[in-house]
């Protein structure tokens, strides 16, 4: 029992991590990023090569995969989203949804083409473990988890207290309105895509020792994230921190009860629970019927 | 010309009551005398791998290009479709034709779960929850291998003993057509109409009384019976399934042809996968190649050329028109 609560609040970190990019992406900028998953792995790749061909020490080597998850970010955002966004004609979220859709296939596609389908794992980054009761817990797993919590922190303080933080909420808010008291609007969306592809990066590069990088990796953190906003409801920032330990510790929960292969049958009788009786999410706002 | 007008027209009021046109007869006509021209099996072949993706596109696009909804799951709907077919086949001895009926029966039940889930939200749920319903069918069947084989792949009675394709060809031909014609006439009808308004703007469309939750079910169900149809012909035309055929993969093969095709249109989808589909059959060996193109593709016609194929005679139209005036007002000048 204890080990089921364990194993899923250090994997609930990490999903709040990736599903707070996001909701974030979405709440600002009105992309439902398909291609999510995909920032996990650059972080990933960046961290491997950082901590094995380079020599860096690990904390500088995920700090490196945030740095590179910021600036492809902020470098696909510029060549895609923000071309989109000047000549879009019809619905914006379904149109932004096939852009990111094939970004993932370029992205996927070119991992497996460049490093072919190769496991890139790292045995472990910090040596030694941790008993809580009669479970072990690798450092490894305690500093990601860390490292989680710390950036949530960070990030969260950003948002509420600086002034780039506050105009990233409010274009969330009201687009036109901001752009009214001088915000920048296409810098703000710019950011904010780079910084929630960081976030996942971030999230990648930590979890390298658990995790290792291969072409398809991002679809799994892609599909928890997705689960993480349904469960709390699209757009709703602060509950994605409640909903990423929820969907940890149902995942962890369900693998050890039925399996991993049938864990995603239950994700999904969760979420069609939800859709039935609380379509705007747990925490959600009322959605338009 | 003008007699070339009268002769169009003539024929196009009776032809548009089964959901044709003269050209689309013509087009028609030729696809089906394609396997009598084919120098050899290889293009026969590939002529049945147009048909089944543009059916497929088709059938997608009467969802994307009318209501609004992707359904990322289509490629789960057609390989349930073939494996429900294909197992019906080995365990109870159901004939492939009912396994096909069967197939898409199944398809449109499980679209009628998923639109009644979905269908009163914004377009974007009924995408994610197909997607999800997608990936847990795809575990499902790998995960009980001792029915369906699970990744080791399932062998499935083939609907004719000749090796050559050319029954196949009929087959999915007609499969094809009737898909088409069944779509235009749906399209050009009042459900049509519902439909475009319930993609274009769902709140006026509401405000002239047109029930969301009813239409677009109607729509997706309808849509995942073709899907369903199509992935029974599939499994027992190819010959083995894995649960590969339900990835996202395909479901992006067939959105790639629904938006170079240009939504909203039907026909365009299926030229589009008589373009583009022999060209990727000849790239086969560099898979990641192919998708990384698919993936440009989508991009760059998402962004460059929203209206894809089927917006060019709109365009030549448009233009011709242009010129048409500019040389009248040169002419009044003079």
């Amino acid at each position: 029992m204890i080990n089921i609560l364990i194993s899923g609040i250090l994997r609930g970190g990490m999903y709040v991590l990736i599903a707070l990019g996001l909701a974030l992406v979405y709440g600002v900028m009105g992309i439902p990023n398909f291609a999510h998953g995909e920032y996990y792995l650059f972080g990933a790749y960046a961290t491997y090569f950082a901590f094995t061909a380079f020599g860096w020490p690990p904390s500088i080597a995920i700090l490196f995969a945030a740095v590179v998850g910021f600036v492809l970010g902020a470098l696909i955002e510029k060549i895609t989203f923000s071309p989109l966004r000047k000549r879009n004609t019809g619905d914006w979220v379904t149109n932004a949804f096939m852009i990111g859709a094939g970004i993932q296939l370029i992205i996927q596609n070119g991992a497996q083409y460049i490093f072919s389908a190769n496991y890139f794992g790292v045995e472990k980054l910090w040596d030694g473990n941790v008993k809580i009761g009669s479970f072990n817990v690798s450092y490894d797993r305690i500093i990601a988890f860390g490292i989680a919590m710390v950036t949530l922190a960070v990030f969260w303080l950003f948002l509420k207290k600086t002034k780039t933080g506050i105009s990233i909420l409010a274009v969330a808010d009201d687009e036109t309105g901001a752009m009214l008291m001088g915000v920048d609007i296409k810098k703000i969306h710019t950011l904010t895509y780079a910084l929630s592809c960081m976030l996942a990066a971030l999230a990648g590069g930590a979890l390298i020792s658990i995790t290792p990088a291969y072409p398809t990796m991002g679809t799994a953190p892609n599909l928890a994230a997705w689960f993480t906003v349904i469960l709390v409801g699209v757009g709703n920032l602060s509950a994605v921190i409640v909903g990423g330990f929820m969907v940890g510790l149902i995942e962890v929960a369900s693998t050890y009860l039925v399996g991993a292969a049938w864990q995603n049958v239950i994700s999904l009788s969760v979420i069609i629970l939800i859709l039935l009786f609380k379509p705007a999410g747990l925490f959600g706002r009322k959605q338009k019927v | 010309m003008e007699k070339f007008n009268g002769f169009y027209r003539k024929f196009s009021g009776p032809l548009s009551k089964v959901g044709l046109s003269p050209i689309s007869l013509v087009a028609f006509i030729l696809i089906g005398l394609f396997p009598f021209f084919s120098p050899n099996e290889y293009y026969t072949k590939l002529g049945v791998t147009c048909l089944i993706w543009g059916t497929l596109a088709m059938g997608f696009d009467f969802s994307v290009g009318y209501i609004n909804v992707s359904n990322w799951g289509y490629a789960a709907l057609m390989g349930m479709g073939a494996y429900l077919s294909a197992l019906m086949n080995q365990y109870f001895g159901v004939s492939p034709w009912i396994g096909m009926l069967l197939g898409g029966i199944m398809a449109a039940l499980l679209g009628l779960l998923i639109a009644l889930l979905t269908m009163k939200m914004d377009a974007m749920f009924a995408a994610l929850l197909a997607w999800f319903v997608g990936i847990v069918l795809q575990n499902i069947i790998a995960a009980v291998p001792d029915i369906t084989r699970g990744a080791m792949g399932l062998n499935v009675t083939q609907l004719f003993s000749t090796p050559w394709a050319k029954p196949y060809f009929y087959v999915i031909f007609v499969i094809c057509l009737i898909t088409f014609c069944a779509l235009r006439k749906i399209v050009d009808s009042r459900f049509g109409l519902s439909f475009r308004a319930l993609g274009q703007d769902i709140e006026a469309a509401k405000a002239v009384g047109i029930s969301p939750l009813k239409y677009r079910t109607i729509n997706f169900v309808v849509s995942c019976f073709i899907a369903g149809i199509v992935g029974g012909f599939y499994g027992h035309y190819v010959g083995v399934l894995s649960p590969n055929v339900l990835g996202t993969k395909n479901v992006v093969q067939i959105l790639v042809l629904a938006y170079i095709g240009g939504r909203g249109s039907i026909w365009g989808p299926l030229l589009a996968s008589f373009i583009i589909m022999p060209v990727f059959e000849a790239m086969n060996s560099l898979v990641e190649i192919k998708y990384i193109i698919y993936g440009l593709l989508l991009i760059v016609s998402m962004i460059y050329f929203p209206g894809g194929l089927c917006k060019i005679p709109e365009k030549v139209k448009s233009l011709a028109a242009d010129r048409k005036a500019d040389k009248a007002s040169h002419a009044a000048k003079a």
